[in-house]
């Protein structure tokens, strides 16, 4: 028997080419907008914290989201989806290599689950 | 971030070399794999497969405990590292010793390392050192047999020397002498569930508490005492906020069912399958009845779980204790029965075979929030989840034992040990399995005492982390573990070219761990989803054709792709629109994170150069340890594979290759798919299986049948079995020297013989009355018997005529007749002799017969056809040794592709020697009881091929194997002797060697073995033992394919190493023969291990 996966027809790369009539010079991935228009308002929202005021046209927070973006979507592909990439971010954030010192995790503990031999 | 520092292939990368061919079939020769073995770096955890005993896990820092704890505190009784709240309890003299220990001990304990076993404190008490050179009690070593503290089965009268001092199980009494009379409650904990679990750190306190002594306790130690360099001290723990214990998902386990918050998952067993030698077609049904069980559980969330469990040498060493009635009494100064025993237990665990576990969880209800909140509730009243919803769940449930208990998996529900027993492996993941508590209990865990055993193990992760640690707090084990997830596929056939995708990493010499997560989707949720893909496909390429730009041809490909899946989920069965969509894994764990790299390494490169899968390392590594444990969340999201049910029926992690029985001597080990060891006991298929007992081994000359055959006689000879081996050239006899042995055997040189040894008529045994029933049906069988034998007697002696006349005179057809007719004259009895029959043709009226008479005695003239005429000595093979050994030694054996005719004489001669040793090898069985057990080895048999009588031999033997318990070995170097005596139904037992001269012979040995022919598996036979060409080291081990009774095949390495000297006594190479008539070489040969 010959056995193959469905995975070729979900890793097909679909994109954005641009508004109707206009295609944009570059062609992104529609999950690189998503993320894009995520990352946009909290930027703002971070700036907000510290001016206390809202600008019009957010250039600086636009380009940082552009650059995030680029920066997350280098580590994604059809297998990463960059939900796992930036949650690999975060809670590993701290070093960009394997560090010397280890930290605890908690420990699994299985020792409060009820047994019963027979289910009723 | 980085870029990934794993040793993977990047995700977007083919898994393969394009144009690299997947080798198949089913052994595909890699010296690299075999390699491994020997490979120190790769060599698995001996402690791994420990299982006899819980018993602390490095006897030798122990000992080192020992001598460090002495100079401390000499007068102290209990040495200094008591470690009791109790202790303050108590003034006077202990006061001071105890305040004394208070500060010069390693530690006290952190509350929160005391875990929840009631009572710990108590249980903190460690055993007393000295224990460990205390002999055993001699209640204890007069009890008959008696079980050796490392978990070995020991039998009676073992010298002490022997015995590894190791410490001792928690029930044997501490001396009082050690005890401290005062020094609180006893270690014994009061019963309960957590009484073991309390007991064990009893055991181990003294090692644990060092290991986990936290650092603030440390600066306090050095004050009084250097710091001890054997410490195992992580590097800087970081005290998070966080509590440093988090209860698992399950809540409840109830029968085969467990519990979270929100979902209720069925466990299931999944016995292995066999998937090696079998017919495509049978390995086809089974994957296609396994896809439909799959596809039976559309619309549920499974949960496949593969782990190991290291096998079980203590418990098979009593069942072959058990089942020898009388062992060879030990001779002194040689390893006994017991030592004998002890070896073979060592051997297997230094081997470390692991036995696979599967089981299966379908996650098939959601918990109504009421459902949760009862539960809940009903906890703090001790009682757990409500009665009326398992009630309900209990009826739900059955449908999945109908699906899963069919042809194909044919799982089981699993008991609630089994699960404790999963939860363990899964939070303990890659780490030694706890053993059972003593070997002179029964042993066993109680309720809830593997779980409490879930405490110990703590974990330790780094950021951006390859491996997650694990360390058991209690055993001072740490174990570093990768987990990989199975990335992209490429497309495989699975019984045709490939191994199951998900068996294949058994090849590797280590255990590894499996978890898989995947939702089946039924029709309609796969075909939606698929729909939805499709639309998705579509509406790029119509953007394209918008935006004027010519579209990817892939998009049109895949378009077409989902077209075709498409239409065959909506016209197809439910199997083919079935679809799995999920997460799979597999945990490869090492002592130190290099080895686990270098392990995980090695992996991903066979997975990607044979099956083409590319295995991939991704991070968070500790949240994917997290979900092998049952009941855990998802790690991520990442590498989700979506496969037809076929593929993930195809995966079939449950496939194993077994073979033999489990209640014989270890011969070796499956070299297969995975490794099992082999043990075969020639008298299970007539004791057990009511079967005959004839084994037939086929090989090449230097197949290593002869070595086989020596090993499998000197096995039974140890186990008190009669053995009789008819070795025509003569080596086996060396057998009769070892020391063990040479006080019980005998040698028998037929060249050297007294007259009549070989005499025909009295070879064949006249059958005895009390062989058979009383009553007329006896009287009945006994007298067809009797007539039997006799007809058996004139055939052979016409055949033994017939050989001792010249080939020119034998094919005239008056000959013949003469012969019968002078035989017929003869009376059929064991006192007639072979001159009965020269005079009776002597006294004929006939020219034709006297002129056969004068042959015969010119024949009768040659010192060796002396063995033929007369009576046969009194008492020549009387039953009492263990091991007798037949040989011909001198004798040439005429090469049977040359005509009769050019045979010398003393060749001619040589064919009805051969004829009437194997029956003469035989004859000596007949004499003691019927039931007490026998072996014959026969080698050379192919020189009974052609005549009547040696046919009837071999039936007799395959016939009477089950009357008079017999094993008869068969050696032979063509399998068409075998197949064209017709006597393969009989054969119970096959060995195929290395035949790789004759494609022809090749498939005639498939035949034997009932493997199919023309399937690929000829070059199998042919790759059998072969040498490492680059290699000037003699091939230090012989493979063979073997059929058991029950009819399993397997690729069987054959690895007596363990018997000492064994090996030495057995090489019949020509440089070995002339060392040993000498000395016999002291080097081993370089036995794999």
């Amino acid at each position: 028997m010959r056995l193959r996966t469905d995975d070729d027809i979900y890793r097909a790369r679909l994109v954005y080419l641009g508004p109707p009539g206009y295609t944009l010079p570059v062609h992104l991935p529609y999950a690189q907008y998503g993320l894009f228009i995520l990352l946009v308002p909290l930027y703002m929202f971070i700036h907000w914290l510290f001016t206390l005021q809202v600008e019009f046209f957010p250039a600086w927070e636009i380009a940082l989201a552009i650059v995030t973006t680029s920066f997350v979507f280098r580590y994604v592909d059809p297998d990463r989806p960059a939900r796992m990439v930036i949650r690999t971010a975060l809670t590993d954030w701290r070093r960009t290599r394997e560090p010397a010192a280890e930290q605890r995790d908690p420990r699994l503990v299985g020792s409060g689950i009820r047994i019963r031999e027979e289910l009723a | 971030m980085s870029p990934s520092p794993t040793p993977g292939s990047p995700a977007g990368r083919p898994a393969a070399p394009r144009g690299h061919r997947a080798r198949s079939f089913d052994y595909p020769q890699s010296g690299e794999l075999d390699d491994a073995t020997l490979d120190p770096a790769l060599a698995t955890t001996p402690g791994h497969g420990s299982v006899g005993v819980f018993q602390a896990p490095r006897p030798a820092s122990r000992r080192a405990a020992t001598a460090e704890s002495a100079p401390v505190s000499p007068s102290t009784r209990d040495g200094a590292d008591i470690d009791s709240p109790f202790l303050d309890l108590f003034g006077g003299a202990y006061a001071r010793s105890a305040s004394a220990n208070r500060t010069n001990g390693p530690t006290r304990a952190l509350p929160q390392q005391a875990g929840p076993a009631g009572p710990a404190p108590p249980a903190r008490r460690p055993a007393p050192p000295a224990v460990p050179a205390q002999p055993v009690p001699a209640s204890a070593a007069s009890a008959g047999r008696r079980v050796d503290d490392a978990g070995t089965v020991v039998g009676p009268g073992a010298p002490p020397s022997f015995r590894v001092p190791s410490p001792p199980p928690a029930p044997t009494p501490v001396p009082a002498s050690d005890r401290r009379p005062d020094a609180g409650p006893p270690a014994k904990a009061p019963d309960g569930t957590g009484a073991r679990a309390a007991g064990i750190p009893a055991r181990t306190a003294e090692p644990a508490a060092r290991a986990a002594t936290p650092p603030r306790q440390r600066s306090v130690d050095r004050r009084d005492r250097p710091v001890k360099p054997t410490r195992v001290r992580p590097p800087k723990i970081k005290f998070g906020d966080r509590d440093p214990a988090v209860e698992l998902a399950i809540t409840e386990i109830a029968g085969h069912l467990t519990f979270t918050p929100n979902t209720v998952t069925a466990w299931y067993w999944l016995p292995e399958v066999r998937w090696a030698f079998r017919p495509d077609a049978e390995r086809e049904a089974l994957l296609s009845a396994i896809s439909e069980q799959y596809a039976g559980l559309a619309g549920f969330r499974l949960h496949l779980r593969r782990t190991t469990r290291p096998f079980p040498a203590d418990e098979w060493a009593r069942t072959i204790d058990a089942n020898t009635a009388a062992p060879l009494p030990d001779v002194p100064g040689t390893t006994g029965w017991a030592d004998h025993l002890v070896a073979a237990q060592r051997h297997l665990l230094s081997v470390n075979h692991a036995e696979g576990q599967t089981y299966l969880g379908v996650t098939f209800a959601r918990r109504s929030l009421g459902d949760s909140l009862t539960e809940r509730v009903l906890r703090t009243f001790g009682r757990g989840v409500a009665e009326g919803e398992r009630r309900k769940l209990g009826r739900t449930v059955e449908q999945f034992d109908e699906v899963l208990g069919a042809f194909g998996m044919r799982g089981r529900r699993v008991t609630a040990q089994e699960l404790e027993w999963l939860l363990y492996r899964s939070v303990a993941l890659c780490m030694a399995p706890p053993g059972a508590l003593s070997p002179i209990t029964d042993g066993r865990w109680e309720r809830g005492d593997l779980l409490a055993l879930t405490e110990q193990v703590e974990r330790y992760r780094t950021p951006y982390g390859s491996t997650v640690k694990l360390v058991n707090r209690m055993t001072g084990e740490e174990r570093h573990v990768a987990v990989l997830a199975v990335g992209r596929m490429e497309p495989l056939e699975i019984p045709e070219r490939h191994e199951p995708w998900l068996h294949f990493h058994e090849r590797l010499p280590w255990p590894m761990e499996l978890s898989t997560r995947v939702d089946i989707l039924g029709s309609g949720d796969s075909f939606r989803n698929l729909e939805h893909r499709l639309r998705m496909i579509r509406s790029q390429q119509l953007d394209y054709a918008e935006h004027g730009i010519d579209a990817p041809p892939e998009l049109e490909r895949l378009a077409k792709r989902a077209l075709v899946i498409g239409d065959e989920m909506t016209t197809g069965l439910p199997v083919d629109s079935a679809r799995a969509h999920g997460w799979h894994r597999i945990a490869v764990g090492g002592r130190t994170r290099e080895e686990c790299l270098e392990r995980a390494r090695r992996l991903i490169q066979l997975y990607s150069r044979e099956l083409r899968i590319s295995l991939q390392h991704p991070k968070n590594q500790d949240w994917l340890a997290r979900e092998f444990i049952p009941g855990e969340p998802i790690a991520n999201t990442g590498y989700v594979r979506r496969m037809p049910v076929p593929l993930l029926a195809a995966a079939l992690p449950q496939a194993a290759s077994t073979v033999g029985d489990r209640r014989g001597d270890l011969i070796g080990r499956t070299a297969g798919t995975c490794r099992r060891p082999v043990f075969l006991d020639l008298h299970f298929p007539m004791e057990v299986r009511e079967r005959s007992g004839l084994a037939v081994f086929v090989a090449e000359p230097g197949g290593g049948k002869s070595t086989l055959l020596g090993a499998l006689g000197y096995l039974a000879a140890r186990r008190g079995v009669q053995v009789t081996l008819l070795d025509p050239s003569g080596p086996l006899a060396r057998l009769c020297a070892m020391p063990e042995l040479r006080p019980y055997s005998r040698v028998l040189n037929l060249t050297g013989s007294e007259h009549g040894t070989l005499a025909p008529y009295s070879l064949i045994p006249t059958p005895l009355r009390s062989e058979f029933v009383a009553g007329a049906a006896g009287d009945r069988e006994f007298e067809i018997a009797v007539s039997n034998a006799r007809a058996e007697r004139r055939m052979l002696v016409q055949d033994i005529c017939m050989m001792l006349v010249p080939p020119q005179v034998a094919r005239e057809a008056s000959t013949a007749t003469l012969f019968r007719h002078a035989v017929r004259q003869v009376p059929a009895e064991e006192t007639s002799t072979l001159d009965d029959v020269v005079s009776c043709l002597g006294q004929l009226d006939d020219d034709a017969g006297r002129e056969l008479a004068n042959l015969l005695l010119d024949t009768a003239e040659m010192p060796l056809a002396m063995l033929f005429f007369g009576r046969p000595p009194d008492g020549l093979l009387g039953p009492d040794a263990a091991l007798t050994v037949i040989t011909m030694a001198g004798l040439r054996l005429p090469d049977l592709k040359i005509e009769r005719e050019y045979w010398s004489a003393e060749e001619s001669l040589a064919l009805p020697m051969l004829h009437t040793a194997h029956r003469l090898a035989v004859r000596r069985c007949y004499g003691g009881s019927m039931s007490s057990r026998k072996l014959v080895g026969l080698d050379e048999a192919h020189f009974m091929e052609g005549w009547r009588s040696g046919r009837s031999f071999l039936v007799r033997l395959a016939r009477d194997s089950r009357k008079w318990n017999l094993a008869a070995l068969v050696a032979s170097q063509n399998p068409r002797d075998i197949l064209g005596l017709d006597v393969q139904n009989l054969v119970s037992t096959v060995f195929v060697g290395r035949i790789a001269e004759d494609e022809e012979i090749a498939s005639e040995a498939l035949r034997l073995l009932r493997v199919p022919v023309d399937d690929g598996y000829e070059a199998t036979l042919a790759t059998l033992s072969t040498a490492d060409a680059t290699s000037a080291n003699r091939l230090g081990f012989r493979e063979f394919v073997m059929r058991d009774v029950d009819g399993r095949v397997q690729k069987v390495r054959v690895d007596v190493s363990y018997v000492d000297g064994l090996l030495d006594h057995l090489d019949t190479t020509p440089a070995a023969v002339a060392a040993a008539a000498g000395v016999l070489p002291t080097v081993l040969p370089d036995m794999e291990a």
